[in-house]
């Protein structure tokens, strides 16, 4: 960190204005759905980056591709043999009751046996300078494009910085990308499947096809014919695809399959796939693999598959399912945060420390109702960053999203997404609930 | 052993063209242990290439792409098998041991469960044949009051259903006892559409029942297909695009 000169930063690139503004006109947005309304939001971008030294660096990634191999390993593992439960690592129950378990990808093998092609892993660094992982997303793990863009836009407003500091230009990930879909192409065009513009990500989505040459699609140009994908195409002709990276979650994929009331999806997907026809990135069915309950199996997980120590570490977790868990949650209640882990995008977390009396006690009893529906974790103390607000320097707390994506190599994207709270007492930063971000730098010497 | 000779039909007629119809069968009986498939003919119309595949649960799957406008689709499969049901099948899945979107029980549902786990003892033979009688002295069959889409709890509440709501309700009850159950469609000589039963996991294979009949199953049924419960076994399951508003169904089976 020493390398980096904030000061001579913070005078190069003026004020965050300039950026904003750019992004907005870029029209960089993220969407929410707030009290079933959409609303298209500024994703606000703070200009300070966070830098990571390039030692620092070279630790998060061993540990990233450690991890992520480890959990390819393990869906392989869940949707043919059961090893890891068969073996006693894994209780049979954290499997079967995740709803991210789909009972249907049971006996499928993707090419190259890719399952998380894409995964974006959430860490957080502690004050004594220990990175922690806060949560593994493998199904569709968004937010690459916007350090992307920002990088870009802040390349344009202050050149210097880059001719001063040694950074790893973070413009491959499209590349990686590309390379890592054409590792589980079964054969035609790479296509990226949004469910339209009033998703949160579309901003995304069309970004990242531009970027890797792939086409954009929406399902209603799509079809299968004898178990093969194709585009329609408006002269009346087919295009085959061989890859599609779809960003529409499990349930809406295939009608005939999964949910049939999707309207969102495209008929008999699942049987191409399953003809190894076409490759899907992420695999349908990785959600047993992110679930909260499954986390704490983590690190056994890279015990068990690759015989290896885990080189990262988790928060510290506990599972009320075990007698033992349960105890020291119903005696630390007040100090440890609750996760349900149905829900995702920050939904569903509770800091003990934020409950009165009366709601501690009732949440004890929702927990022991419902001890498989909880994890609980130590509040770890963040290490805070430095954002600019309104001309300020104040100090907020501030994730990273890593994506570590999987073609022949597993390979991490030197850059991320680090996201903050914009509320000084908050520590939840996603950006569905108000949070902002900023660009990442790796330092390369 | 039976020789069985197998016929079913489904003509589906709609009210004004569809195109781009997406569909996928379960339809080809599964060549298993307990049976063996001699001959098996599928015939669709109009004429439309498909694919066969094998889906998680094990099924047959023939998947087809009519993309002209069409205002009918027949399929009908002909054949013959060689049941027998001395034998056992071992294809186990853990996933057959925890509830499933229709057998989701309801607090009815578990009440029921409770008032009678005292005397629920044995085998897991005897424990399942204990539950389906209970279930049959509490639970009617009447045609009319549920659809393919009425839940196990949904069902109970109503007190009479069809086979398929007597299956869920059973597979419910089973899991509730920790005992792995899956459902199956196919054909069966007492029924003139197609019909469904359950099979039960011992520890170490698959014991069937029909508890529409309350009986156990012998050689006069045919397997179509199997999962954790109605939705792993649609015949047929579709999408078409058009302006018609409803769709006929007319369904056909006979064994010989």
């Amino acid at each position: 960190m020493t390398e980096f000169d904030h000061e001579n930063f913070m005078q190069a690139i003026g004020n965050a204005d300039e950026i904003n503004e750019l992004l907005r006109r870029y029209g960089v947005k993220f969407g929410i759905y707030k009290n079933g309304v959409f609303n298209e939001q500024f994703f606000p971008f703070d200009p300070i980056p966070r830098v990571i030294s390039s030692e620092d660096f070279s630790g998060i990634e061993k540990g990233l591709v450690q991890r992520v191999n480890a959990l390819n390993e393990f869906l392989f593992d869940i949707y043919h043999d059961k090893n890891i439960v068969r073996d006693g690592i894994i209780p049979e129950d954290f499997i079967y009751i995740s709803k991210g378990y789909l009972a249907e990808c049971e006996g499928i093998t993707p090419k190259n046996r890719v399952y998380s092609h894409i995964s974006g892993i959430d860490l957080v660094q502690a004050k004594e300078g220990e990175w922690y992982i806060l949560e593994d997303n493998l199904r569709i793990p968004s937010g690459a494009s916007y350090p992307l863009i920002a990088r870009e836009l802040t390349r344009i407003a202050a050149p210097q910085a880059f001719s001063e500091n040694s950074i790893v230009d973070n413009r491959g990930y499209a590349e990686l990308l590309k390379e890592t879909m054409e590792y589980s192409n079964c054969g035609g065009i790479r296509a990226i499947l949004t469910p339209g513009r009033y998703n949160a990500a579309y901003f995304e989505h069309s970004y990242l096809a531009e970027h890797t040459g792939s086409v954009l699609v929406q399902n209603d140009e799509l079809f299968v014919e004898d178990n093969i994908l194709y585009q329609r195409t408006y002269s009346g002709s087919k295009t085959r695809i061989g890859v599609l990276y779809r960003r529409i979650a499990d349930e809406y994929l295939d009608p005939l399959t999964f949910l049939p009331e999707s309207l969102i999806g495209i008929p008999n997907l699942m049987e191409a796939y399953r003809s190894g026809n076409v490759g899907i990135v992420n695999a349908p069915g990785n959600g047993v693999a992110d679930d909260k309950g499954i986390y704490y199996f983590v690190p056994k997980m890279i015990k068990y598959y690759l015989g290896e120590e885990p080189i990262l570490k988790n928060a510290p977790t506990y599972l009320p399912f075990y007698e033992e868990d349960m105890k020291y949650v119903m005696d630390n209640l007040d100090r440890l945060v609750i996760k349900d882990v149905a829900e995702a995008g920050g939904y569903g977390v509770v800091f003990g420390s934020d409950l009165s009396k009366e709601k501690l006690e009732e949440f004890r009893k929702t927990i022991i109702a419902e001890p498989r529906r909880f994890i609980a974790q130590e509040v770890i103390d963040f290490l805070d960053l430095p954002i600019l607000d309104n001309g300020e320097t104040v100090m907020r707390k501030a994730d990273l999203r890593a994506f570590v994506l999987t073609g022949e190599k597993t390979k991490v994207w030197a850059s991320g997404l680090t996201r903050f709270s914009r509320n000084p007492d908050s520590f939840v930063v996603n950006s569905s609930q108000g949070g902002g971000f900023k660009d990442t730098w790796v330092l390369s010497r | 052993m039976k020789r069985v000779d197998f016929y079913y039909s489904t003509k589906l007629t709609f009210d004004d063209y569809v195109h781009d119809h997406s569909f996928a069968l379960r339809i080809i009986p599964l060549g298993t242990d307990t049976q063996k498939i001699l001959s098996c003919d599928l015939n669709i119309t109009p004429y439309v290439s498909v694919k066969q595949t094998v889906d998680a649960f094990g099924n047959n799957v023939t998947a087809g792409y009519l993309k002209g406008d069409h205002r009918f689709l027949d399929f009908e499969i002909k054949g013959t098998a060689e049941v027998d049901n001395t034998r056992h099948r071992i294809d186990f899945l853990p996933c057959y041991l925890y509830q499933s979107q229709y057998t989701h029980p309801d607090e009815m549902l578990y009440t029921f469960y409770n008032d009678i786990k005292t005397e629920c003892t044995g085998t897991v033979r005897d424990r399942a044949e204990y539950i389906c009688n209970m279930l049959s002295d509490h639970f009617r069959y009447e045609q009319g009051n549920t659809d393919t889409s009425t839940t196990a709890a949904q069902a109970f509440l109503k007190g009479k259903g069809v086979c398929q709501d007597f299956s869920h309700i059973l597979i419910a009850l089973l899991r509730m006892d920790g005992i792995a159950a899956r459902y199956i469609a196919g054909l069966a000589f007492c029924d003139g559409e197609t019909h469904s039963w359950v099979e039960y996991w011992t520890g170490d294979h698959w014991e069937s029942i029909d508890p529409a009949n309350n009986c156990p199953v012998n050689d006069d049924y045919i397997v179509l297909s199997q999962g954790r419960d109605f939705r792993d076994c649609s015949i047929d399951r579709g999408v078409m695009f058009g302006r018609h508003t409803k769709q006929l169904q007319l369904v056909r089976s006979v064994l010989s």
